[in-house]
């Protein structure tokens, strides 16, 4: 199923970005994930769907060593993940983290929360990144409130400045982790549409989400967990309309889904 | 009962320097107190191993010794032992940083570990090193998380400033037991002295609330 699944990929003819072989994680006696292969190709919208608990947002955490993979091993861009804390924190600044919690830092206003990764950690020139994070700020929709400061801002507001945040470090690849689980319905809108334009400018990203109509509609691949294993996988059209095991099937009509 | 206020009057300019002193003494007491408290707090949380275990003994033991004890100890003892004496002042610098200095570093250290994890994991993910993180992420948020007990701490670092007039440093409560002494005019004199005290530390009390109510949402994630 790999080979041929690899040629319906986007640029499925040329190295992934990210690949998982068979990660495994555990927290104490607990097996969160249980040999985990796939890969992210360059370009692609890659979303992880399956129960809570299933794994998603650990494999999630261990591509940019937030965790350590116990088993297994994490490639990015070729390379395994380095071993050492100063060598991770060079691989973790080209890769962008949206949270479920957004995780803007409250003691700085939006744009000093943008413009912060590059003045403090490349050493960017202060007027440049904070003109960069102004950019960012507008292309978030958001160009008009640099000078707010997060408790200012609503959620959707807080996760847009969020992504402009992970941008502003230009990084290859950007990992969602339920950007919009702790949203009100109203604003969930306005953050999708951020990350459906980020996708249609051709960033590579990986997406653990639960809406399902946004997997559907802008995601390349299907990763669909349980019980840390990817059970199944495939293109959205394959995975919402015909799904092949039994526990996708129970997964996505738990969650009301018809096609 | 009559009340005489002219002790106050005739001996105005003596009390008054006795308040300088004990503004003086609050003042450096705060700024050495705050320096190395929060040296102790980030050592406490962030040092080695081989470093909180003695840092963590200090702190325990400056909460647990009343700070008279320290202060009578530093000026009476600490000369015998070590062959050098410390002017009343200095000695009462020395002891009320010693034991402020643990609070403030247990305020820190309850501000640093009160940030969610989630903060150092938006941290680490944008790539940045450790010190970077305390640097420009939690040490600013704890900050602001600890001003109110902070605010409380400055009070009572004020009021504790009183006990330098057991080794006779001329401040204004050493002041006032002379003046009231004296003139055997014990109501008229403390009573002074008690609203002196009041009028220092109830601004102070009010201005670091006042503060806080505006910077509160900074550290608030």
């Amino acid at each position: 199923m790999e080979s041929t699944a690899a040629g319906l990929r986007k640029n499925g003819d040329q190295p992934p970005v990210v690949q998982y072989d068979g990660v495994v994680k555990r927290f104490g006696s607990l097996t969160v994930l249980n040999g985990v292969s796939a890969r992210v190709n360059k370009g692609e919208v890659v979303c992880l769907i399956g129960p809570s608990g299933s794994g998603k947002s650990t494999l999630l955490r261990c591509t940019n060593a937030l965790e350590i993979a116990d088993g297994g091993r994490v490639v990015f861009e070729g390379q395994p993940l380095p071993k050492t804390e100063g060598e991770l924190r060079h691989v973790r600044q080209r890769m962008g983290m949206v949270f479920q919690n957004f995780e803007l830092f409250p003691h700085m206003t939006a744009l000093e929360n943008v413009a912060v990764g590059p003045i403090t950690i490349l050493g960017a020139n202060p007027a440049e990144a904070r003109a960069k994070a102004q950019m960012l700020l507008e292309k978030v929709g958001l160009g008009a409130k640099g000078g707010n400061h997060p408790s200012a801002l609503s959620g959707g507001q807080q996760q847009r400045v969020a992504i402009a945040r992970a941008l502003a470090m230009d990084p290859d690849v950007m990992l969602f982790d339920e950007p919009t689980s702790a949203l009100d319905p109203e604003t969930i809108g306005e953050v999708l549409n951020v990350m459906k334009r980020l996708a249609e400018e051709g960033m590579t990203m990986v997406v653990v989400t639960h809406e399902m109509s946004f997997a559907r509609r802008v995601a390349n691949w299907i990763l669909v967990f349980d019980e840390g294993r990817v059970i199944e996988e495939g293109p959205p059209a394959q995975i919402f309309d015909a799904p092949t095991h039994a526990r996708t099937q129970s997964f996505l009509s738990h969650l009301g889904w018809n096609g | 009962m009559d009340f005489d206020f002219s002790p106050i009057v005739d001996n105005w300019g003596f009390l008054a320097q006795g308040l300088l002193i004990t503004i003086e003494l609050s003042v450096a007491t705060i700024v050495a107190a705050t320096l190395v408290g929060i040296a102790l707090g980030l050592g406490r949380v962030y040092g080695p191993g081989w470093l909180r275990v003695p840092l963590t003994f200090y702190v325990d033991s400056m909460r647990a010794i009343p700070v008279l004890v320290v202060l009578v100890w530093t000026f009476f003892a600490f000369p015998l032992v070590t062959g050098i004496t410390l002017p009343p002042f200095w000695a009462a610098l020395a002891a009320l940083t010693l034991h402020i200095s643990a609070f403030v570093s247990e305020i820190l250290r309850a501000g640093l570990n009160s940030i969610r994890p989630g903060q150092v994991r938006a941290a680490r993910a944008l790539g940045m090193s450790g010190a970077q993180i305390v640097r420009k992420i939690l040490f600013p948020q704890a900050v602001v998380r600890m001003l109110p007990a902070y605010g409380s701490l400055l009070s009572v670092t004020i009021k504790d400033t009183a006990i330098a007039s057991v080794i006779a440093v001329p401040d204004l409560m050493r002041q006032s037991e002379t003046i009231a002494a004296q003139n055997y005019a014990p109501i008229e004199v403390f009573t002074t002295a008690m609203l002196a005290y009041f009028l220092i530390l109830f601004p102070v009390t009010r201005a670091v609330e006042a503060f806080y109510r505006r910077v509160a949402h900074l550290g608030r994630s």
